[in-house]
């Protein structure tokens, strides 16, 4: 792909902030629920492509960190007097530190034994998430969990154009930071891992140290979007931790286009439209989804932002 | 209840559970081992299995029938998702298998809704193992005895089908390395869509021999598929002798934690693979991964 103008590339970013930005003074309600909810989504799908994009990490139990934010946060808002602002950002560091122990048990494995690992854990998740009725709700989850905005003027977050923008800057925020990730020596590193971890490790890096950190981090944002997740539903539930939920998003991730952490964002963004469209015409929305799933791996192994950029690319050479 | 009559029959459930589960994980490993696909699409293929084998019981009055057509047809949807889509994809990474399974369960649970229904059905196991017998004095569905039977015969067919004969020879030999058998002038395109078959309607069998026990519905593939990952998991993936004992441990662990500490139960499950897993990362008889 020819390098586009620099003019143009940044054009690109600027122009969609911009966009959301000033969504909520455009759009009517029910679509800016829907958008929320959408970045919600597409900031888990980018933490999950910081695994299996730059490191080649197939983590196959990521919903563990999603259910793990949405709980930790939830419970935090139902028994604390914490405002979002910092029991958020807290069930994040949370879900981290827990995943700094789980990551520490699945990088002994490798492949296919990684994913499973990662499985094994979710569901261990899942389970105690079940019958932990005491903590988690058991079967019924937490139920309404309140959006509290706190002092200082932050009460603004809690109505419901408030926390899209406080949705909209964690996913910024988050992009900015991972961003700057996959371009420093650390992740040079976990491309180095990607491509032939051998080798990256005979050039003098523990490898299981970065893919530890690697993991911990992707957990950590995992859980900050399962932690902005409850109070945006209201709610936290074993469905959050369950295994289909983190096939879900993996789909998220190869449908937009792993190791692009843009893509992801736009695969999730996807994934919801195309749920919420096909059920609206059809019951029957999760055939026409499997459908266009399956094509996808076949025709467009780059996902959704590898035909945009090769269509972007086209349009950037013509400019110039 | 005596401890010993408990005992047995408790054994005697947890068998029956471990025989459907092994159909279930001896599919997955064998396609495994021979195609290094992690089949998302298994518990589907395992409920389509039991709701075939309801159409052809019901409009043939007999489960015998079913028996046999509703392997034959999970096994025929198999090739021929290998034959139309997999084989594209031999030349990809592991995730598109990942993917385009999970799209075909997807897209065959929601055939499979939209063609029988929401709710679950009944089917009704064979005349002669339809009532109860006594064991030490307690009763237990003739049924559940006959599920023994089924696993150990099948368990010994497939081994026997391994070992002994020269598809089982060359199935082994193309999980090893598949460019020396191809080299040596076999199809393994052709030994794949064979194995690939022969998996799914194993799952079929175990959806098909299940549904008199569990009714045949639409939530009992997401039930099953993961416990067969477990079991997969653990005994070592493509390892069939692995997947015969984990099938068996796992069955155990349920029934017996079931009754004893029923909130720990499913805990128990994960935990035991976990210990497995960090012990040895490849599984109980699986090659160091």
């Amino acid at each position: 792909m020819a390098r586009r103008p620099k003019y143009l590339r940044a054009w690109y970013g600027i122009f969609p902030a911009a966009m959301l930005a000033l969504a909520p003074f455009a759009l009517p309600l029910y679509v800016m629920t829907l958008l929320t909810e959408a970045l919600i989504l597409g900031l888990f799908a980018m933490s999950l492509d910081l695994m299996v994009g730059y490191t080649r990490l197939f983590s196959f139990g990521h919903a563990a960190a999603f259910g793990f934010g949405a709980y930790a946060s939830g419970w935090l808002l139902l028994h604390t007097q914490l405002p979002m602002l910092c029991a958020v950002p807290l069930a994040a560091l949370l879900a981290g530190i827990v995943a700094i122990g789980v990551a520490w048990v699945c990088t002994q494995a490798t492949g296919v034994s990684f994913s499973m690992l990662t499985l094994a854990f979710a569901q261990l998740l899942y389970a105690v998430a079940f019958k932990w009725t005491s903590v988690t709700g058991g079967s019924d989850g937490l139920a309404g969990i309140p959006r509290r905005g706190g002092p200082f003027g932050f009460d603004a977050f809690s109505s419901r154009t408030g926390f899209y923008y406080f949705v909209l800057i964690a996913l910024a925020a988050a992009l900015v930071f991972c961003w700057a990730l996959v371009r420093s020596p650390f992740g040079a590193v976990l491309r180095g891992i990607r491509e032939n971890e051998a080798k990256t490790l005979a050039l003098g890096y523990n490898t299981r140290l970065y893919k530890i950190a690697v993991v911990a981090l992707a957990y950590g944002l995992g859980g900050l979007a399962g932690a902005l997740y409850a109070p945006f539903a209201g709610f936290a539930n074993t469905e959050l931790v369950f295994w289909l939920f983190s096939g879900q998003v993996l789909i998220m991730v190869i449908v937009g286009g792993s190791g692009t952490l843009i893509g992801p964002i736009l695969g999730a963004a996807f994934f919801l439209v195309v749920e919420h469209q096909l059920s609206n015409y059809t019951e029957a929305w999760a055939l026409g989804f499997g459908l266009i799933f399956i094509a996808f791996v076949i025709f467009a192994p780059e996902g959704i932002w590898g035909l945009l950029t090769e269509r972007l690319g086209r349009a950037g050479r013509s400019v110039r | 209840m005596s401890l010993f009559a408990f005992l047995t029959t408790q054994s005697l459930n947890a068998l029956s559970q471990a025989a459907l589960l092994f159909f279930l994980g001896v599919g997955l490993t064998l396609i495994f081992g021979i195609m290094r696909i992690v089949n998302f699409a298994h518990g589907t293929l395992y409920m389509l299995g039991a709701f075939v084998g309801y159409s052809v019981a019901r409009s043939t009055g007999s489960f015998w029938p079913a028996l046999l057509l509703a392997p034959l047809a999970v096994g025929v949807v198999g090739v021929l998702f290998e034959l139309v889509i997999l084989r594209r994809l031999y030349r990809r990474e592991a995730s598109a298998f990942l993917m385009v399974t999970f799209g075909l369960a997807l897209v065959l649970g929601e055939i499979v809704r939209l063609t029988w229904g929401p709710e679950a059905l009944q089917v009704e196991p064979p005349q002669a193992f339809a009532g109860i017998v006594f064991l030490a004095g307690e009763p237990f569905p003739t049924y559940r005895l006959f599920l023994v039977a089924a696993g150990i015969i099948i368990a010994v067919a497939i081994w026997q089908l391994l070992d002994r004969t020269r598809l089982g020879l060359i199935i082994r030999a193309a999980s090893q390395n598949p460019e020396m058998v191809s080299a040596l002038g076999i199809d393994v395109n052709l030994v794949r869509s064979m194995v690939f078959g022969i998996g799914c309607s194993l799952a079929g069998i175990g959806g098909v021999l299940a549904a008199p026990l569990v009714t045949a519905s639409v939530g009992m593939a997401a039930r099953m598929i993961i416990d067969a990952f477990v079991i997969v998991i653990i005994g070592g993936m493509g390892s069939f002798l692995g997947s015969l004992i984990a099938a068996l441990l796992i069955a155990f662990t349920q029934v017996f934690g079931e009754y004893y500490l029923p909130d720990f139960a499913l805990a128990f499950m994960y935990l035991l693979m976990l210990l497995v897993l960090v012990i040895r990362p490849g599984g109980l008889l699986g090659k160091e991964a």
